[in-house]
């Protein structure tokens, strides 16, 4: 029996601009909020769509993903008949290529598709943060009697062009698609979430796999000749918590929202709407008699003797006693030690930072950088860290970066 | 991670045993399925010790009260237990007629014999579920294997607890003590009433399967009941009973007072490595998110699992996943288990509060440090 809609993940994304968190970890790999990484929201937002079959596409560092999706049981995608699936670029009898692009990424892959017999398709896209019931957009695709469906944000105006557009009549039919443009014709940026007929999808696909001057891109080739034929396309509007966690200090913001749930709509509370990950399976956190704690997240394992202030801190991370934590994202295992200072920045994961040194500062003026340490660096005693900057090799004692 | 190769030993485990020392926590499970440490249940230390020992063909005989560990072991893929060969087995009691629901190890072990016939392993480690602890059982069974001892039986050096050696009621809770000569057991003591250090049992034994087996069905056939008094205690003489000084961390649950005392033990760190620091305990996952503290809350010498939500102040407590602390709340030397809510403006201290407990907002609760006040699950107050 083929399945009414199938997920198709787009996870390949380098992550250039996170910089020393994404050099040995695929961008959808990166932890996010305490106890998750990127994938975790996609992932979850499926299961709890009540879509069970998800293939994701890798191809950057993909060795961490892999082992993190496993067979997929944290988000109940373990099944006999579909569940998840890593789909990294393979080797065929007609030779064998890199992911040349996200069209092409799923036109290597159709077959897997074909297992499916699926009557739609919804690719997204493995590195936003964002909650969404995947069932209401196909319900509003089967509605509109849509051939192709994009979810859109409403942008302010001022931002527009930053993003792709879509420009749609008052019926949410699409006439117009204007990718990054410098005179904005609409305010309805694409969230990179796509619901495709399946017949529709693989026909474009491989017309656009037959064109050499493609990039077989999704915005840049396969719209515009949707837009082209005229078929039928919509605009399906979105107003819930999205991000797209890009670069350091989109991630670091969207950390920092998680803890303020009330204001910024990102609810990782959420009863109905759980997000799942991969557990830890540390013991409940332990927060010692000379510490305190305001205004933070905190999670298994951990062991609190510090000062901790609107910060995020992941699995088994250990704070010494004097040390100062404010404004931190603090990945999986790191080790702040006694008297140091760690301000306004993220840490990553398996990181030490020595005692009595300082990484990054609270904004002071024009200086609102975020200091980033990357996963395993030691950062000596008494090592300064300053706001902006990004490590990725070891900080002796005392040295100034 | 130690050693995960297969370990030629099956696990037997009776998850009731000892239930009638806690009668409050065990009114609606048993002693397996207790809440312990903020995320566990105390079968999820004998089982992970198992399972982290490569001992991966598990019976769990439950008796009565068994929902609630039947709902949290699932099929046993949290301890990596869900196996073609072997895993977890769950046995309840034979619902058949001319059948009776056996209380003591003898008449337990013989309704699983053909079961237990029928395994590879050639040797059987049999637990309960009152002690939390992270079990070398490898070392154990190579003490076992090395000795050629019939019989080994695990034992603590430490006091026996007045909780239990004062207990009104004789039948609560039979426990036993040893007499030893270097590692032979000469003598096996029930409810001992000696003062000061004793050799005391923690029901942990290894056997071979074969001999096991020879000895159930005789003393089966003779009426035995009990494992210690009608095997062990009469053939002293002819079987090698060993015994084997285990000198990690124990925290052994004889008395409501004793779970608070064991929970309360562990906000001292060490205490906390001695039992968590070798080898991951598992536990039924929840996903629950990490753990919140707004703006004006505060936290001292707390142990706190996730899914909670800190408005107030806590001050050595134990929080069990899910639980919520009202704005203006005090809460002060107390185990609060999973989902329980503390409304703004209560003041409690030396409270343990079953699952799902409400306590209203602007309440008052306050036990002392000899007699913790009790809330039984999803009570509100």
């Amino acid at each position: 029996m083929g399945k009414e809609m199938i997920a198709m993940l787009l996870a390949g994304g380098q992550g250039s601009r996170l910089y020393a968190l994404t050099q040995k970890l695929a961008k959808p790999a990166v932890p996010f909020g305490g106890k998750y990484r990127i994938i975790d929201f996609p992932l979850s937002n499926c299961v709890n769509s009540g879509i069970d079959t998800v293939g994701i596409l890798t191809q950057y560092q993909p060795l961490v993903l892999n082992e993190y999706i496993g067979n997929g049981q944290p988000w109940d995608l373990d099944r006999l008949y579909g569940g998840v699936h890593v789909l990294p670029p393979y080797q065929q009898a007609s030779g064998s290529d890199w992911y040349k692009g996200t069209a092409n990424a799923i036109y290597q892959n159709l077959s897997f598709i074909e297992r499916y017999d699926p009557e739609y398709v919804i690719i997204l896209s493995g590195d936003q943060i964002c909650k969404q019931d995947y069932s209401d957009f196909l319900r509003f695709h089967k509605e509109k009697g849509a051939e192709f469906s994009v979810a859109v944000m409403e942008v302010p105006w001022e931002e527009a062009s930053r993003f792709g557009l879509m420009v749609a009549d008052e019926n949410g039919k699409i006439t117009e698609f204007q990718e990054k443009p410098k005179e904005p014709k609409s305010n309805l940026a694409s969230m990179g979430i796509y619901i495709f007929n399946w017949d529709i999808l693989k026909k474009y696909l491989v017309e656009d796999e037959e064109d050499p001057t493609s990039e077989n891109d999704f915005g840049n080739n396969i719209i515009p000749n949707l837009l082209k034929d005229g078929r039928k396309m919509y605009a399906y509007r979105f107003s819930g918590y999205w991000k797209d966690v890009g670069t350091i200090s989109s991630l670091w913001e969207a950390n920092m929202e998680v803890l303020d749930p009330e204001n910024s709509g990102i609810n990782l509370f959420d009863e109905k709407w759980k997000i799942y990950s991969r557990n830890s399976g540390m013991t409940g956190h332990k927060i010692n008699a000379g510490a305190s704690v305001e205004n933070s997240m905190i999670t298994d394992g951990c062991n609190i003797s510090g000062a901790i202030k609107h910060s995020i801190l992941f699995a088994g991370v250990k704070v010494e006693e004097g040390a100062q934590v404010e404004d931190a994202v603090i990945m999986g295992n790191s080790i702040i030690k006694a008297g140091a200072q760690v301000k306004h920045c993220i840490i990553a994961e398996n990181v030490i930072i020595g005692q009595n040194a300082v990484v990054g500062q609270m904004p002071e003026g024009e200086e609102s950088g975020v200091a980033t340490v990357g996963p395993g660096v030691y950062v000596g005693d008494n090592a300064v860290i300053g706001p902006n900057a990004m490590i990725s090799d070891n900080v002796k004692d005392g040295d100034k970066q | 991670m130690m050693n995960t190769s297969n370990t030629n030993a099956l696990g037997i485990i009776f998850p009731n045993a000892y239930d009638e020392l806690v009668p409050e926590l065990t009114s609606e499970r048993l002693m397996a399925s207790i809440p312990f440490a903020g995320r566990y249940r105390m079968i999820d230390f004998v089982l992970s010790s198992m399972a982290n020992c490569g001992i991966d063909n598990v019976t769990v005989l439950v008796r009565e009260n068994y929902f609630s560990l039947l709902d949290h072991l699932g099929s046993g893929r949290e301890w990596d237990l869900t196996r073609k060969n072997g895993g977890l087995n769950i046995f309840p009691p034979f619902a058949q007629k001319n059948m009776r629901v056996y209380t003591g190890r003898v008449g337990m072990i013989a309704t699983i014999m053909s079961f237990l016939k029928s395994q590879k392993e050639k040797y059987v480690v049999m637990s309960d579920t009152n002690i939390a602890f992270n079990f070398d059982f490898k070392a154990l069974l190579d003490t076992h294997i090395a000795s050629g001892a019939d019989v080994t039986i695990a034992y603590t050096k430490e006091e026996l607890p007045d909780s239990i050696m004062n207990s009104e009621e004789l039948n609560k809770g039979r426990y036993y003590t040893l007499d030893l000569e270097g590692d032979r057991v000469k003598k096996i003591h029930i409810n001992s009433q000696e003062p000061g250090v004793q050799n005391f049992s923690m029901n942990v034994y290894v056997f071979e399967r074969e001999k096991l087996i020879k000895l159930i069905n005789e003393a089966f056939m003779g009426g035995g009941v009990y494992m210690e008094r009608d095997i062990l205690i009469p053939q002293l003489g002819t079987l090698t009973i060993n015994g084997y000084e285990y000198k990690e961390y124990t925290a052994r649950i004889g008395s409501l007072k004793g779970y608070f005392d064991e929970n309360m033990k562990l906000l001292e760190n060490e205490n906390l490595d001695a039992l968590f620091g070798k080898n991951p305990i598992y536990t039924k996952i929840r996903d629950d998110n990490p753990t919140r503290y707004v703006n004006g809350s505060s936290a001292k010498n707390v142990m706190v699992a996730d899914g909670c939500v800190i408005e107030g102040e806590i001050e050595n407590c134990i929080l069990f996943r899910g639980v919520k602390i009202g704005k203006g709340a005090k809460v002060k030397n107390a185990i609060l288990m999973q989902d329980t809510v503390i409304e703004a403006g209560v003041n409690a201290e030396y409270i343990i509060t079953d699952k799902k407990v409400k306590v209203s907002e602007g309440r008052e609760l306050k036990g002392t440090d000899t007699f913790p006040i009790f809330v039984a699950k999803k009570q509100v107050v």
